[in-house]
Parts: structure tokens; sequence; C-alpha cells
């Protein structure tokens, strides 16, 4: 353990830092490297991982998302990337709507999942930190490659701070500061807020998040990030959470992370995403207005093709067991033939039952099928189960 | 005791675990008032400390206990889950006896002595929160019967002492 935490220590010049990052060290974080930023995984003098987790279940949780990768998509041919890059359907958004997709590779793989929000002079994105650098190169190839001549611009953004804010109690929370009405923003819409006490100072608030819970994820400008999320902390409602609590939260809501769930090998179908592939995009003559991979993902969203598929299991013996981790073994009943591998397991917080993702055989995913998983030399129980685990509580029109 | 869950990616929950504190140098000490103290009146003949994070305490009957150390249960974060091994089980030098699980890791937990497996802490079953609070004391992990040999003499003596591994703790974090 030791040996490895020591490499991972070394002060290292290239890690960077968020504009949160001095709030963090006030709180006593116990930071970590993660996508190349230092970011907080726990405030252990706060609450443990547990608690944090279900604080932001029945109250509100604090989170930096600051080092997502924030860009802006412009141009009078913007629209004509996505169709290519992504299997949904952006061209009726309304503006101030967003929502999740993913981008494609020729193969049909995933290059990233992100949120895409229609602006009034294009798209902003949000995508994922440790996808920076892929996102980047992949994006400026397609226009280059693919769509050449083509009045497209792509940016990320920097100097913004991106703050999530989660839970039950977040709206409540997020109206003593903002000027309008937050009851009228629903789930995927993305809305400019004044602050009431500085009525020159803007927020971008997006009502979403990767909790499971209503919540905020809201873009604000670096010079004045400290101080708001400080303000919003100052409330009882409100504590700091890490990227520990972060994980098993999404895990519960039965949401992808991106290296476990999914990677460039894996197509939307394989991964239980299909409700991302618009409907009147499944059925396209034209070429120019197939997206990547249309091959493929079709053949296997119309005739289950996909060898492998994403799914969510519990386990269902009776007596305490270790949870089944990324890369754990699951076999047939038999105990002998292999039909999958977890991806992302623990405990859940708040059922106190073992839960994963895994993929498993096409065939062997439907809901109920009874496995079993090996845990280093035992082999346990569980059963394919519905997601998300816990119920989300998204505010929705 | 080490990490099991193997690196995926930058952003799996691999480098959550990674990040250790210095801790004072008393937090360490084996608890006087709980069974691997106290199975021998005068208490155990040996403590030691392993580069893994276990401690072991030896007493003169040949009787030992085992569990980690307060500075890798701090590490590891809140205890959800005890893997012990089964009574009576042979235990070849450097085999693992179990592990412990939090929500975002687990870590096999070795036994440095050929021994054999002469009982479990059954409280950890049911309350395995002991390893947080009381991690050499109420939340010792595994009793064993140590066998006398060349052998075993020779990894105990190697392995390290309270100050040594105080030492070690401070070395490895410079």
């Amino acid at each position: 353990m030791l040996r490895v935490s020591k490499r991972f220590l070394t002060k290292n010049a290239a890690v960077k830092k968020t504009a949160l990052y001095d709030l963090h060290v006030d709180l006593e974080a116990k930071l970590v490297p993660f996508a190349g930023y230092e970011m907080p995984l726990l405030y252990p003098n706060i609450q443990n991982h547990v608690q944090s987790h279900l604080w932001t279940r029945k109250h509100a949780g604090l989170f930096d998302v600051s080092h997502m990768l924030q860009s802006r998509l412009m141009g009078t041919d913007a629209i004509a990337l996505l169709n290519l890059v992504t299997p949904s359907k952006f061209s009726k958004l309304q503006e101030g709507s967003g929502q999740l997709s993913v981008l494609l590779n020729d193969q049909g793989g995933i290059i990233d999942d992100l949120i895409i929000v229609r602006e009034r002079n294009g798209f902003a994105i949000v995508s994922n930190a440790s996808r920076r650098d892929e996102v980047s190169r992949f994006i400026s190839q397609q226009i280059r490659d693919r769509l050449p001549g083509c009045n497209i611009v792509w940016e990320p953004i920097e100097n913004k701070s991106l703050i999530a804010l989660q839970g039950p109690t977040a709206s409540r929370v997020l109206k003593e500061f903002v000027e309008g009405d937050l009851n009228k923003l629903f789930f995927g819409q993305r809305q400019v807020f004044p602050l009431k006490d500085h009525s020159d100072i803007n927020i971008n608030v997006m009502r979403g998040g990767y909790t499971g819970e209503d919540g905020f994820e809201i873009a604000i400008n670096e010079s004045v990030s400290p101080d708001f999320a400080s303000d919003l902390l100052a409330n009882e409602q409100v504590k700091p959470i890490g990227l520990a609590g972060r994980d098993s939260l999404r895990l519960e809501a039965g949401m992808c992370l991106y290296g476990n769930e999914l990677d460039e090998n894996t197509t939307p179908v394989e991964a239980s995403l299909k409700w991302l592939i618009a409907k009147d995009r499944r059925d396209l003559a034209e070429n120019r207005l197939k997206f990547n991979g249309y091959d493929k993902i079709i053949d296997q969203l119309k005739n289950k093709t996909n060898e492998w598929v994403r799914v969510g299991f519990k386990f269902s013996g009776d007596t305490p067991s270790p949870a089944a981790r990324h890369g754990a073994t699951i076999f047939n009943n038999d105990g002998i033939t292999e039909i999958g591998q977890v991806t992302s397991g623990s405990v859940s917080p708040c059922l106190s039952i073992n839960i994963g993702q895994a993929y498993v055989k096409n065939g062997e995913h439907k809901i109920g099928t009874k496995h079993l998983v090996q845990v280093r030399k035992k082999l346990f129980p569980i059963e394919i189960t519905r997601m998300p685990f816990v119920p989300t509580h998204y505010y929705k029109s | 005791m080490r990490i099991l869950t193997k690196p995926t990616s930058l952003r799996s929950i691999t480098p959550l675990r990674l990040s250790l504190r210095r801790q004072s140098t008393s937090v360490n000490t084996l608890n006087k008032n709980e069974l691997p103290f106290t199975h021998t009146s005068t208490g155990p003949k040996e403590v030691k400390y392993t580069a893994d994070h276990e401690w072991i305490s030896l007493h003169p009957d040949g009787t030992a206990f085992l569990g980690i150390t307060k500075y890798a249960s701090d590490a590891l974060g809140d205890a959800t889950y005890i893997e012990l091994p089964e009574v009576d089980r042979e235990i070849d030098a450097n085999e693992s006896i179990g592990s412990v699980e939090s929500v975002k890791s687990a870590s096999e937990v070795y036994m440095p002595l050929k021994s054999t497996v002469t009982g479990i802490n059954e409280e950890l079953e049911n309350t395995p929160q002991l390893i947080n609070t009381d991690p050499q004391g109420k939340g010792w992990m595994v009793k064993f019967q140590v066998e006398e040999s060349e052998n075993n003499g020779k990894i105990m003596n190697e392995l390290y002492t309270l100050e040594q591994y105080e030492n070690f703790l401070k070395t490895a974090e410079e």
C-alpha cells in the first residue's frame, strides 16, 4: 500500500488546482490526484464517506467539479458535427435545454459521455475531466477530416468554476442566492441568473447532476467562485462532499463512470444507453445524416446482436459478504461458465447491501436472473436488478 | 495489508485510497485492556508490525492475535465488512487471512507466520466499525496457534518493533 502511495504522493509540478483549492485546504480535505487535478476525496473532519453520502440524499452536498471540461460549440454548421458524432437529436432542442449524450468513434465506441445544452449562439458542453485530451483531439480531428470547409468552432471555456449542489434541499438553498424563479427551471434546463446581492455577477445554472437527486451544476467565474462556495457552505443544509461520495452516489443512481462502464470499445447499445439514440435517427436513408458507427449500432439495436450488456446487480445472499469490485468475474449458476465482469461495485450506503454494475453476455442480462460472482476465492449469489438502485428525485415539468 | 482492487483508469476510484496522513507516534500501540494484550495477564511477550500495516501480538503459550494498525484503519476509512478465515485453517507464512472493506476499497490482510487459525473475532461480523474505533484492541481480527520453528522465529525477529514501524511510516511519507 505504501509503495504505491509514495509514488502518487510525490510532488508533481504538473498537478493542477481548481479555483476552490484553498477552500478545500481550509476545510482540511483529504486531497488526491484525479485526472490531472488535486481534488478532495473526503473532508474527514466534517464527515466520513458514508455520512457524506447519506447527507447528500437527505440535505444538500456541494461538489467542486471544476476539473470537468467545459466547452462551447459554435458556427452555422455546429449541428452537422453533433449529427455526426452523437446519436442524439439536437435540431429541435430549445434554447436553454440540454441532454446527456455520447461522442462516438467510427466503430460506434464511446469517446466520452457528456452534457450538451443548446444556447442562443451554439451549444454549451460539459465532458469528463479524464477525457479532456481525447475529447479535444477527437473533436478537432472530426471537424478537420470529416467536415472540411464547414463553419464550426469548438473551444474549451477557461476561468469558470463548476460547482454541483445536489440533494433534496439544494433548490431551497440556491433560491436564497439567485434573482429569478428556480421553480421554472426543470431537469435538463440551463439558465443564467444574477446573484441577489451582486446583480453584476451572473451564474449559469443547469438543473441535474450525477447523484440521482434534484440539484444543480453551477458555472461561475473563478474570480468569485470561492466566495460563492463559502456562502453556500455557510447554510446549515450544505456540506462539502468529495470524490468518494460522488462515486458511491452515482453508483446507486445507476450512472456510468467513464473508464469503468464506458470506453472506446463499448457502444451505447452495449452500455444500456439505448435511450440516448434518438427515435428518428434510427432509420436513416441518407449517409450524410448518419452518425459514426451507425450500421453497427442500429444492427445491435434492431437485431440484438451485441455480445455484451451493461446491467445492475445486487447480492442476494443473507449473510454479510465482501463487495464485488471492478474486475470481479461473474459466473453462470453452475459456478464454472464465465458470463461477465463487474465494472463498479461496493456496499450501497442507502440500502446496506452490496450492489454493482457489470457487463454480462447478451441473454444473461434479464432482470431477476440469478448468477454468481467471485470475490477472491469465494462465489456469492447475485441477482440482475433494475437500475437506479435507489429512486431518483429529478425536478421535472 | 495490500490493496486488492486494481487501478482501472484515472477516473476510477483507484486514487481514492492512496492518500495517507501522518499520525502522531503513539496511536499504533496495542490496547492494553483488550484480549490481544490480556490473553496473558502480564501481556504478550512480543508485539510486532509488518510493512503492510498488520500488528501481531505473540504470547508465551504460542497464541498470537493479528489485526491492522490504527494508521492503516484511518487510511482505509469506515469499514463496511471484514472477511475472516475459517477456524482450524492452516496458514502458510504470509498467506492472506481475510480482508477489510470500506465503501471505496478492499484490502487484503496477511499473516506473516506459519500457524493455525484457532479463533476469529465474531464481533466484527456485525460491528465492522470496531476496526476503526479500536483496531489494536476490540478490533482484533484473528487468533492463531503459532508453531515454534526456526523459520517463524526468524520472521518474528525481522518484523518491525513499534519504534521501527513508526520510523518506517515517517520515511515512507517523506
